[in-house]
């Protein structure tokens, strides 16, 4: 009955395509090759910064120092999508601890890294975390993206430990309790951060928007680019939509293209903007574009060509930067890794600043168990990063990081302007 | 009642021919994907689900050929030739066909005796294995893209319908001088400051960068104008290409079916496969040879998407245009070659009215939406036999 057909059953199958397509959309989607936002990030451009409204109490036991080592957990994605950025993480925190150990460690003990994969997914990086909490750290440091560190968060809230995400820039994120912290700034910064930079340095008054409307991530974005921009004087002159995954954006420049904008904000990620950078270039826009942290990957300069050089975008840490903490840092770093010899992403100096916060507040703990390790890292006051300062004090869990926009030449990023947190008009 | 004009204020139809041509060029790739799907379902009445991996297949072949060709990713070479182009073409399209023939080898054919239903989740079961099975082996995080300096045809190009006014032009050219010794001054004081750069300079020089930022505005402002006076249509080499391209691959297969014998036995065995049979056609021979032009169309289309449209490529690289190749394919009546060629040109321009009429937000719903009203309307579609087969 092979030949055998009849409507019923070809709509049967039809059906069962759609539903098939649509659920191998979502999963097909879902793998976050990207460093910040997997899952929801906030919609809301609200500023992180200035609420100090108390957060929701742990009433977890934590872990206690027995004896040995002192123990801090690290949840990093050592395989699946987000390798590159995982690998480098990793590198940042062994290279902090290595440090600490060799300066004598706290009290005469050494602390020991036990390090956990996530293998670039949330309920892996929750069992990792889980793992990590029974054999009894005294804190968790990471996740590079948001969706894994929401879920690690919740299970360190729910027993009292203490997390320090690397990456994570989801604006809610903090509000699982008061054991979450980071060490990035959120998404509700970087909009006004490029707004910013298009109006004052660039000199963009009218700017349209490409927004992936499947990333909570890129809507969000946009939303905070919009108003800040608009609230220095600029013209949003029109938002085109695609979708993660979507080659061609020939319908939507041409839409673009007769509303005569001078620069375009790609809030996406990197595998859309590049592709989007050519078509922007051969559809024959003469504009600026510029974009937000999603754009962090060197395969950018492959997959936009020739037409994403001159472009910019916003990032957490440049290698390029002139600054001394910055040199010091890559130096350390190339002595410990020499076939390395500079961080491929910003979260090797991430990574290394998220366990730099937990080893410091170490020190300064009153005693060596999670709650007075949390209430130390909670106090944390304009810690020297690599990244930045960082403080934790009264900031709920989100500190006040300045941002770098960097400019894309041949050779990579390049330092263009660094935007402290107060300099920027929200 | 005030939602007609409103939804009518929002067209722009100086766009609108331009858009028209943007929707065939995009619809070409959706039919030449939904061949495949078509050909494969008069011949086996399965949904061979595991095109679209194929198709990402061939994303993987081409990728790989770019870099036998001397194309890596630190690579420095920057021209190349229609040779490379074309051999990257065959290999995909060969590598591709073979892949089609091991895919029906290995997992449909010993499911052909079984129900249909069997072969149906067999499909769906190859294309998650090549999904996931393939993010083991193939390079995927970063996703790799086909580096743009293999193709030697970048770039695009205007056909004017109608020429703007001459004093923009005129507006243009003097502009341009300004602009030019505006942004020297401001390069000369940078060069002379090393201390200084464009985005930190001392307030005594904020004035010179405000001064050349406006006259460059005033400049691109007059060529924006000029450009979007008159109605134009910008086309990309690349399209062209993948057009024309599209186009003679689809007259061979028109040639193929309907001029020569394994053709006509082809289209016997979709007629009745077990009469067919009996009629000493061999059958298996006929699938295979099926398969093989369906996944070698895939394996085109493929390359030419990644080559010319720089997509990053992962594993879920034949996803999206799978389901709307299928829904090109249903929408024309599945099993009917031209339909699918019909059908994958009226989803392009579907998804580019979409986009036109301002809700670029919806566009991708659109494949849906038409597919449920196909269903509903005219279950055999387009140009398909609306008649129920026999069971």
């Amino acid at each position: 009955m092979i030949i055998s057909s009849n409507k019923s059953t070809f709509k049967l199958a039809a059906a069962a395509a759609v539903l098939f397509a649509m659920i191998g959309c979502d999963t097909g989607k879902a793998p976050d090759n990207k460093p910040d936002t997997t899952t929801p990030a906030s919609t809301s451009p609200t500023a992180p910064a200035a609420s100090t409204a108390s957060r929701k109490s742990s009433t977890g036991e934590g872990n206690k120092y027995t004896s040995g080592k002192i123990l801090i957990g690290l949840v990093a994605s050592e395989n699946g999508d987000l390798r590159p950025w995982g690998v480098d993480c990793e590198a940042g925190a062994k290279l902090a601890v290595a440090e600490f150990n060799k300066a004598g460690g706290v009290g005469g003990k050494e602390v020991e890294l036990r390090i956990e994969d996530s293998a670039s997914k949330p309920e892996q990086g929750k069992s990792a975390a889980e793992k990590l909490i029974g054999d009894g750290v005294l804190a968790v440091i990471g996740e590079v993206a948001s969706g894994i560190t929401a879920q690690m968060g919740q299970s360190c809230f729910e027993k009292g430990i203490p997390d320090v995400a690397v990456g994570a820039t989801k604006t809610t994120l903090t509000d699982i309790g008061n054991t979450q912290f980071r060490v990035c700034y959120t998404d509700a910064f970087q909009g006004p951060v490029m707004a910013n930079f298009a109006f004052k340095e660039l000199g963009l008054k009218n700017v349209a928007l490409m927004t992936d409307k499947k990333q909570p991530y890129s809507t969000g974005l946009s939303e905070s680019f919009k108003a800040t921009f608009e609230k220095l004087g600029g013209k949003i002159v029109d938002e085109q939509f695609y979708e993660t995954g979507q080659t061609d954006f020939k319908a939507q420049l041409t839409n673009l293209k007769a509303k005569s904008p001078d620069g375009i904000f790609a809030s996406g990620y990197f595998p859309e903007v590049g592709p989007m950078a050519r078509q922007v270039k051969e559809a024959g826009l003469t504009v600026k574009m510029l974009g937000g942290d999603g754009w962090d990957s060197s395969e950018i300069l492959n997959t936009g060509g020739e037409a994403i050089i001159g472009q910019f975008f916003c990032n957490h840490y440049n290698n390029h930067e002139d600054r001394p903490a910055v040199k010091t840092f890559l130096d350390k770093w190339k002595a410990a890794y020499p076939n390395n010899p500079v961080p491929a992403t910003t979260m090797g100096a991430l990574g290394y600043d998220a366990t730099s916060v937990v080893l410091d507040a170490l020190k300064r703990s009153k005693s060596l168990d999670s709650k007075a390790l949390r209430d130390a890292i909670e106090d944390t006051d304009n810690f020297a990063g690599v990244s930045g300062a960082i403080t934790l004090k009264g900031n709920g869990g989100n500190p006040p990081k300045r941002a770098i926009v960097v400019k894309l030449t041949k050779g990579g990023q390049v330092f263009a302007k660094a935007y402290e947190p107060n300099e920027v008009v929200k | 009642m005030h939602l007609v004009p409103n939804l009518l204020a929002a067209l722009n139809f100086s766009t609108l021919p331009e858009q028209l041509v943007n929707g065939l060029l995009l619809g070409a790739i959706y039919a030449l994907i939904a061949l495949g799907y078509t050909m494969v379902y008069g011949v086996l009445r399965l949904i061979n689900f595991a095109h679209g991996e194929v198709y990402m297949l061939g994303a993987y072949v081409a990728l790989f050929a770019s870099y036998h060709l001397g194309f890596g990713p630190n690579s420095t070479a920057t021209s190349s030739s229609l040779a490379n182009l074309l051999i990257m073409l065959f290999a995909s399209m060969s590598i591709c066909a073979l892949i089609g023939v091991i895919i029906e080898r290995f997992a449909y054919r010993p499911m052909r005796g079984q129900s249909r239903i069997a072969s149906l989740i067999t499909a769906i079961g190859v294309s998650l294995l090549l999904q996931y099975g393939g993010a083991l082996f193939l390079p995927n995080s970063p996703p790799p893209s086909i580096s743009e300096n293999v193709n030697p045809y970048r770039g695009s190009f205007v056909v004017p319908l109608s020429s703007p006014p001459p004093s923009l032009a005129i507006a243009v050219k003097q502009l341009g001088p300004e602009a030019e010794t505006k942004n020297k001054a401001l390069q000369d004081y940078l060069a002379s400051h090393p201390n200084e750069s464009e985005f930190s300079l001392s307030p005594a020089a904020q004035p010179l960068k405000d001064q050349a930022q406006d006259a460059q505005r005033k400049l691109d402002d007059a060529k924006r104008e000029l450009a979007n006076s008159g109605v134009n249509i910008t086309i990309r080499n690349g399209d062209v290409i993948i057009f024309f391209t599209s186009m003679v691959l689809m007259i061979v297969l028109t040639y193929l079916v309907r001029y020569t014998k394994r053709g006509r036995a082809m289209r016997a065995v979709s007629h009745d496969f077990d009469s067919a049979a009996l009629m000493g056609i061999n059958v298996n021979s006929i699938i295979t040879f099926t398969f093989v032009l369906g996944s070698a169309l895939a394996g085109a289309g493929a390359m030419m998407q990644a080559t010319f449209k720089g997509t990053t490529i992962t594993t879920f690289f034949g996803l999206l245009p799978g389901v709307k190749a299928f829904v090109a394919a249903v929408l024309g009546g599945i099993g009917n070659i031209p339909g699918a060629v019909l059908g994958g040109l009226l989803m392009g321009l579907a998804e580019t009215i979409m986009v036109w009429m301002g809700y670029s937000r919806y566009a991708d719903a659109i494949a849906f939406v038409i597919l449920i009203l196909v269903l509903l309307l005219r279950p055999g579609g387009l140009l398909g036999s609306d008649k129920v087969e026999k069971v």
